[in-house]
């Protein structure tokens, strides 16, 4: 979700620096031009709409680059905000994990299953039998209080969700 | 904040590393200029109609990278990575000790080499309006066809318009000395800066050269 609206937000940033350096070429173009004309004839008209329209071109690759900029940053902070989310997160698991009495093996094992890997996978990463994973999540769901996995996972997801949940709870 | 191997990737960037992806105005600008540098120092003819093009295109790219340099985000303004020989010298010899430290823009020796590139790309332009007259690409065009049609009035018309003959001789001249000579001088530039990227990536062990490209790849996870 996030991640194609920073995309589409890259896309747009890209548009904007093409069509932004397609203008300083137009500029300097016309610049040239219009210094070419000052140098034959400065008091035609040709010359005078001439240096209104490098003007305007100039003018608009400077309001260009500002409204570049300003895309750019916005984009930036969505991200900062994105990366400080998922550091959050990761501090109340954490902190989660430390209320439980969770042991370090415990806490790698749990933090395996958040992210969505099986038995297998877990064992096989940490070099582990499957049935000690097994022992480990079993203690894990009891000190948690938990009936399995699914409930597991819910129990975090609730803190995603912000206010709304408790409260319609509570009511 | 977290000791948790929540996520696999570095840290957000701070002040202190280099960005992960350059903004798109410093990666148009870098590899259009670099394209352009190789074509005429390399391939194109000296004072032909596609030369002084490229050359008009490197002016207003060169003139849109300086704009930026003002005005664009933190690591791509001019006060991000300030002209400083004494801290590029000193990070030399960091690398030198195969210690470079992280810098959040442009580490001060490549900082040096971007504003030398620059003052070579200028000097190149400057010289290059001198010897092409000011003319725009595509009045150089047209007089081209002029001449290659019979009619040699234009190069009377353009010799006299450089004024007093003499010091236009002079001027052109030495135009086109210096014109020579900084065109040799920013390709040994050029290769001395791809030298220098891919020694300090080895040294950093990071790949300076992605953030230039594309980033890194996989950055978007969901």
């Amino acid at each position: 979700m996030s991640s194609d609206l920073s995309a589409a937000a890259r896309r747009q940033s890209l548009a904007l620096t093409i069509f932004l350096v397609v203008q300083s070429l137009a500029s300097v173009f016309f610049l040239g031009d219009v210094i070419a004309d000052l140098r034959s004839d400065p008091d035609s008209v040709h010359f005078l709409f001439e240096a209104l329209v490098t003007a305007t071109l100039i003018l608009g690759v400077i309001f260009g680059a500002f409204a570049l900029r300003r895309t750019l940053e916005t984009l930036r902070e969505q991200e900062a905000a994105l990366e400080v989310a998922r550091g959050a997160l990761g501090a109340v698991i954490e902190a989660q994990f430390q209320a439980w009495g969770l042991t370090p093996a415990e806490r790698d094992v749990g933090l395996l299953a958040l992210k969505g890997l099986d038995v297998a996978e877990i064992a096989e990463l940490r070099g582990a039998a499957q049935g000690t994973v097994r022992a480990q999540l079993t203690r894990i769901y009891s000190k948690a209080g938990v009936s399995g996995r699914a409930q597991f996972a819910a129990f975090f997801v609730e803190d995603l969700l912000g206010e709304g949940l408790p409260k319609a709870k509570a009511g | 904040m977290t000791v948790l191997p929540l996520r696999k990737d570095e840290p957000a960037p701070d002040a202190g590393t280099p960005p992960t992806l350059w903004d798109p105005v410093v990666r148009l600008t870098h590899w259009s200029v670099a394209m352009i540098v190789l074509l005429n120092g390399l391939w194109t003819k000296g004072g032909g109609a596609l030369h002084v093009a490229l050359g008009w295109v490197a002016m207003s790219i060169l003139a849109l990278r300086l704009i930026w340099g003002l005005i664009g985000p933190r690591e791509a303004r001019f006060s991000a990575f300030p002209p400083h020989p004494v801290a590029a010298l000193r990070h030399l010899g960091q690398l030198a000790r195969g210690r470079p430290g992280l810098h959040g823009s442009h580490n001060p020796a490549g900082a040096m080499m971007a504003y030398v590139l620059w003052a070579c790309l200028a000097v190149l332009i400057g010289t290059g309006l001198v010897l092409s007259g000011g003319r725009t690409p595509m009045q150089v065009a047209a007089d081209q066809a002029a001449v290659a049609a019979g009619d040699w009035s234009v190069l009377v018309a353009s010799s006299d318009g450089q004024g007093d003959d003499q010091d236009g001789a002079t001027l052109r001249h030495l135009a086109e000395e210096v014109h020579e000579v900084t065109s040799s001088l920013i390709l040994f530039l050029a290769a001395l800066h791809v030298a220098g990227v891919a020694v300090e990536s080895l040294a950093l062990r990071r790949n300076l050269l992605a953030p230039m490209v594309l980033g890194r790849r996989g950055r978007r996870r969901g």
